[in-house]
């Protein structure tokens, strides 16, 4: 991808980058349309099949809420499985990260909106029969459909909990991961109910038709994207671990091979979600990115050993044989608004980064970098970073040692001591991407640094290594 | 960018929304339509009309409706429930609640003009209908 872009970008560098970043965020802005328009449809949809007749009496108007929560609770629901399919139409518009952004938030309102549905229609019932919702259970139950509704609702809230802050962070990822796909079941168990029992979607409706495509669409997408593209992809470049190379104190260099791998047109600061074929590692998967540009027949990717995870993967054989998904992320050249380029990196986070530069085509003075550690220990990848600046003109800047309790958090203490800032450090901030990536906690920080220094969120690109 | 495209977004769902309440409303208006109260002027011999009449099948969103009406000496003596809705198990439901309801209904004031089931408005109007056609079609 990158040698077809080479003598256009030298000519016009910062013109390519910011109307690049127009087209995609009006991609992004048509995403947003159609979710509004979306859920408006689904309302539409029991307008349209005589809804507008249902607002008469209270119990009527409160029965009829309950059908257009339900409606939009759904429509939400399938936005969701859509935006974490990975469909690279969108992750290439908005980014991975941002598209999953939008999937946590919608997550709570949908599971409400479905919870809703349920409460709500109980009460509409209850109203017009004028007994007690309660005993609108019973009756309502006899119908098989309702239970796996029930089921569905039950199921949901499980997924929904198992992602709150609080508990995600005490759950592994594999167990959070098989949590999650849990509500593939719980989307699906719900259909039955809203055919048999709704009145919006009778048989041979266009209301029914529409609806169904809907889920033919998510669950397509999550389908081909998920599922078979990674596993076509998987089979057919045939990636195996070549070797292994340390590069410091737990910190693993993995090369890999394969065969025609230049067709994943993937780029430097684009991640993979890795699965190696060893006895203890093949059930688990690992989102790591590349650490180098990527050539066609070969990989590499750096790790360091944090969780149980990266410690397996650090000890497998060479031959092993690699699944992935990918190539995702927009944390890539391709990702750049802006004319001038900063890039603030800190331990770990310095594999997109290094990859990021060799595979962007830079002007002298384009880009600057700050590396920052908190120990010698942690300057792994440092002296390719340096050679590849002094090639390609980009102003390097260092910093070592613990973070600084009295100035910005994300500094060393002398830094700070010496009223180092943001701007400080990248006189043209204003004009430049800022590219980020590190630890999440220092990487907040920073990202709040840029915010008060007036830097637009289309020009922060944060890379964060946790899920 | 992001604020323009939600006001678009918030601007399209109303037009949509606006939209499918017109369509709604026309389709709703010409389907619920309320039992003809045509009451057709009662032919002589009524008293002496007996036997079973069936109504006319009245299609409602939820399937149709039909009733059939016993008449023994010009009274309404029974009324039976040929076909009643079957589409959505909900109206299903509501539609068992309802038939009870209204044949005795039917049945006290000897006319298809009584008040419907409040909850079961489609099926009551269908089911009023339909008697109202076995009334029309017996000449009592």
């Amino acid at each position: 991808m990158a040698e077809t872009i080479v003598g256009s970008r030298l000519s016009t560098p910062s013109k390519g980058h910011e109307a690049g970043y127009r087209g995609r965020a009006r991609v992004g802005d048509l995403l947003v349309i159609a979710l509004w328009v979306s859920s408006a449809i689904a309302v539409g949809l029991f307008l349209v099949s005589g809804g507008t007749a249902r607002f008469g009496s209270v119990a009527d108007a409160v029965t009829s809420f309950g059908i257009v929560t339900g409606l939009v609770g759904t429509n939400f629901v399938l936005a969701m499985l859509l935006l974490a399919a990975r469909v690279p139409f969108i992750d290439r518009a908005i980014g991975h990260d941002r598209a999953i952004a939008v999937h946590r938030a919608l997550g709570k309102p949908a599971f409400f909106l479905l919870l809703g549905h349920g409460l709500i229609l109980l009460i509409g019932y209850g109203l017009a029969s004028g007994i007690n919702p309660v005993a609108e259970l019973a009756p309502l139950f006899a119908i098989p459909d309702m239970w796996l509704a029930l089921a569905g609702i039950a199921l949901m809230a499980v997924v929904i909990v198992s992602s709150l802050a609080a508990v995600r962070h005490r759950v592994s990822y594999e167990t959070w991961h098989l949590i999650h796909l849990v509500s593939y079941i719980a989307v699906l168990v719900s259909i039955p109910h809203q055919l048999s029992i709704g009145s919006v979607f009778l048989p041979l409706s266009f209301e029914r038709a529409y609806w169904l495509v809907l889920y033919l669409l998510a669950f397509g997408a999550i389908l081909t994207h998920r599922l078979l593209e990674p596993l076509v992809s998987s089979i057919r470049h045939d990636l195996r671990v070549d070797r292994m190379i340390e590069e410091a104190p737990g910190v693993v260099s993995i090369h890999l091979r394969g065969r025609r791998l230049r067709s994943l047109q993937a780029t430097g600061g684009q991640f993979f979600v890795w699965r190696f074929w060893t006895p203890g590692t093949w059930w688990h998967s690992h989102p790591i990115s590349l650490s180098s540009a990527p050539t066609d027949t070969g990989l590499r990717i750096t790790v360091r050993e944090l969780g149980e995870g990266s410690r397996s993967i650090s000890a497998v054989k060479p031959g092993t044989r690699v699944w992935f998904e990918g190539p995702y992320g927009v944390f890539t050249d391709a990702g750049r608004t802006a004319k001038k380029l900063a890039i603030v990196v800190a331990g770990i986070g310095i594999t997109p980064v290094r990859a990021l530069i060799q595979d962007s085509q830079l002007l002298p003075g384009e880009a600057s970098i700050l590396l920052r550690a908190s120990t010698p220990d942690d300057t792994f990848l440092w002296s390719e970073i340096e050679d590849l600046a002094r090639d390609k003109h980009i102003a390097i800047t260092t910093m070592i040692g613990k973070r600084s309790s009295s100035g910005p958090g994300w500094m060393t203490e002398d830094a700070a001591r010496a009223g180092m800032t943001l701007k400080g450090l990248f006189p043209d901030l204003a004009e430049s991407d800022l590219y980020l990536c590190g630890p999440t906690a220092w990487l907040t920080l920073v990202e709040a640094d840029a915010r008060a220094a007036g830097l637009p969120d289309h020009q922060i690109h944060a890379e964060r290594f946790d899920w | 960018m992001r604020a323009r495209a939600t006001i678009t977004g918030v601007l399209g769902s109303a037009v949509v929304l606006g939209v499918a309440w017109l369509v709604g409303s026309g389709t709703g208006a010409n389907s619920t339509g309320a039992p003809t109260g045509a009451a057709t002027a009662a032919p002589s011999n009524a008293s002496s009309v007996s036997g079973t009449f069936a109504g006319a099948s009245e299609s409602t969103r939820y399937g149709s409706v039909q009733v059939k009406i016993v008449v023994a000496a010009g009274t309404i003596t029974d009324v039976v429930a040929v076909k009643l809705t079957d589409q959505g198990g909900r109206s299903v439901q509501l539609s068992n609640k309802a038939a009870p309801i209204l044949r005795a209904e039917v049945l006290k004031s000897q006319s298809a003009k009584v008040s419907s089931v409040s909850g079961a408005t489609y099926t009551s109007n269908a089911y009023l209908s339909s008697v109202q056609s076995a009334i029309d079609k017996a000449g009592i």
